[in-house]
């Protein structure tokens, strides 16, 4: 069983990076409180393992952004609504108050890109160096930086149109 | 570029600020998936393969009342379908989940869950064409089990109408398979084909 204060106390200095992930990595507000939940659930699974050989940001990462690969988003029929839900989904409606139009604009470039290129750019806004990128990713150093080129030269021509 | 990371930047600031979530919610949430994920392996895949051993384990109770070549070969095909389709099936699942998402990166994720689930789709089609084979197989097997029946000597009348009503079924639905399966494995094909580029 893992420390319960300890990984309260991470899930809430990071929340806010759960949410930008999950924002991202979903297609609705449905589908984003079901992810959150996977990822802090998962967090919760590989906390106890965590031994410390790695950054516990990159730790963080690297199961945050491996869970939102692997979730599912089939629209569930039927999902389950109880206070939990609504709980995490009214976190959502006040928390996109925050962003304004150039961060919805950023958002949705972001969701039109495949998924290896949004984890990288998602490492780059979040202030991430190569290296740090290319250890949670897996990429070379070299090719985060090619993959990064080519991502501003896409978004710098969507936003010229 | 650098205007759109000093704009997150700020964003995520503001998301620090604001602390929504509470000790209890986080506690919550992770009990409740907990639970959810026991409720649905029970419920889905636990149930179709109790059904499916129930089944097998009835006909090899009853495996005596087949006394002929072909109706003790339909019954052992049934017998095999019916204990190894829920256990390829769960065992495949049971790999997808089992992925260590601590420990791979980003990249080893992408490319192990892509391959594993094109070998699940690749085992769900497998598990169609098996799941029609006990369409044929099952018929007299349960008919002489159960009715002491031998459907192909004495209601060779249903057997007229039943194999080919079966024959074009069985077409519309590989059809229709083949195509959703193509769908999903061409879209994994191209995530692994980016990533070998890079």
């Amino acid at each position: 069983m893992p420390n319960q204060e300890q990984f309260i106390q991470l899930i809430r200095d990071n929340e806010g990076i759960i949410f930008k992930i999950t924002r991202i990595y979903s297609r609705d507000a449905e589908d984003a409180k079901d992810l959150y939940q996977e990822v802090v659930y998962q967090l919760w699974k590989s906390f106890e393992k965590f031994r410390g050989d790695s950054k516990m940001s990159t730790w963080m990462y690297k199961v945050a952004l491996n869970t939102a690969l692997t979730h599912s988003s089939k629209r569930k029929k039927n999902r389950e609504e109880n206070p939990l839900n609504e709980a995490i989904y009214r976190i959502y409606e006040e928390t996109d108050h925050v962003m304004d139009e150039r961060i919805q604009f950023l958002y949705s470039q972001i969701n039109k890109m495949n998924v290896m290129d949004k984890g990288i750019i998602l490492l780059f806004l979040e202030g991430k160096s190569y290296e740090e990128i290319s250890t949670i990713t897996g990429f070379t150093t070299s090719n985060v930086g090619t993959r990064l080129t080519r991502i501003k030269n896409k978004l710098k021509a969507t936003v010229n149109t | 570029m650098e205007e759109m990371q000093s704009l997150w930047k700020s964003m995520s600031q503001e998301l620090n600020n604001q602390k929504k979530l509470t000790d209890k919610l986080i506690i919550d949430m992770t009990q409740q998936r907990y639970t959810n994920r026991f409720k649905k392996i029970s419920i889905y895949e636990g149930a179709g393969a109790i059904v499916c051993f129930a089944a097998a384990l009835y006909i090899l109770l009853n495996i005596g009342k087949l006394d002929t070549w072909y109706l003790m070969l339909s019954g052992v095909i049934t017998l095999a379908v019916l204990i190894t389709l829920p256990i390829v099936s769960l065992w495949s699942i049971d790999r997808m989940k089992s992925l260590d998402l601590s420990k791979n990166t980003y990249k080893e994720t992408l490319i192990k869950f892509a391959s594993y689930r094109n070998q699940f789709l690749m085992l769900q089609r497998l598990a169609a064409y098996m799941a029609f084979a006990l369409v044929f197989t099952a018929l007299p097997v349960a008919s002489k089990i159960k009715g002491d029946k031998d459907i192909f000597l004495t209601n060779t009348a249903t057997l007229y109408w039943f194999i080919p009503v079966m024959l074009v079924f069985l077409f519309f639905f590989v059809r229709w398979g083949y195509s959703c399966y193509s769908g999903i494995t061409k879209s994994a094909e191209r995530v692994l084909q980016e990533l070998d580029e890079s």
